[in-house]
């Protein structure tokens, strides 16, 4: 069967997400676009597997997470070293006019550990309900959340910021205006 | 993979109690999403276009013999 010209469009449109969510896994543009390609090719070759009407872009993080996870196991030292080598760079100081550096953001979230860092980056930044991040986990929503919270407590640990003052009426009210969108 | 035992949709006051557990407008929310969007919105590079390209050919010229 001749794939669909809107298969091949919808792969295109989800790029942009793909490539974010690579790279904060991999911490590493090289790593990540090759983990994009990658997921592309796999994704090409399981189209007949992918249901119509379904997430696509759940779909394809799930393709992309197993992808990082098999070949982080394969090379399981290395990542190791990386690591080692980004805790010793890290200083971070909260700045002084109390706005945050994103270098430092950066720098911080690159401290957490891979499962808290890809649960915080999948609820806070690509826009997955907590249902659907732990589909995409393979795990229970209480472990998703459970680990949004641990990596929202330790950046603000690593970046001096107190949780008090960001809580609120508002904040809560905005989360649930947004989690309408997520499909 | 292992299907959740949960139903798909949570019950209506789920979305509610979890909410608080990135703040919505809290600095850390933000700069996730700042930091996020940096990236989505950097150019997609051309070997992605043209891989889709060349996975597109290959297919065709598969279903031609």
């Amino acid at each position: 069967m001749v794939p669909s010209q809107g298969f091949r469009q919808d792969l295109l449109l989800a790029i942009p997400s793909l490539r974010a969510f690579a790279v904060s896994l991999s911490q590493n543009a090289d790593k990540a676009d090759d983990l994009v390609q990658e997921t592309l090719v796999k994704a090409w070759d399981k189209q007949a597997s992918f249901q119509d009407g379904t997430n696509l872009k759940a779909w394809l993080f799930t393709i992309l997470r197993n992808e990082f996870y098999s070949q982080m196991r394969k090379r399981g030292r290395e990542i190791q070293d990386s690591d080692g080598i980004m805790t010793s760079r890290l200083a971070v100081h909260p700045s002084q006019q109390g706005s945050l550096d994103l270098e430092d953001f950066r720098l911080a979230l690159q401290q957490l550990p891979e499962d808290q860092r890809e649960a915080i980056i999948l609820i806070g930044a690509s826009g997955f309900s907590y249902e659907e991040a732990a589909a995409i986990c393979d795990c229970a929503v209480g472990t998703i959340k459970s680990r949004v919270s641990r990596a929202r407590t330790r950046l603000q640990e690593l970046l001096g910021i107190s949780g008090e003052a960001d809580y609120g009426p508002d904040a809560i009210a905005a989360q649930v205006l947004g989690s309408g969108m997520s499909r | 993979m292992t299907k959740e035992n949960r139903p798909a949709h949570s019950r209506p006051g789920d979305g509610i109690a979890s909410s608080d557990i990135l703040g919505a407008n809290s600095e850390i929310a933000r700069k996730l999403k700042q930091y996020y969007q940096e990236i989505v919105s950097d150019e997609v590079p051309d070997r992605f276009t043209e891989l889709l390209t060349a996975l597109e050919k290959a297919d065709r010229s598969v279903n031609r013999n």
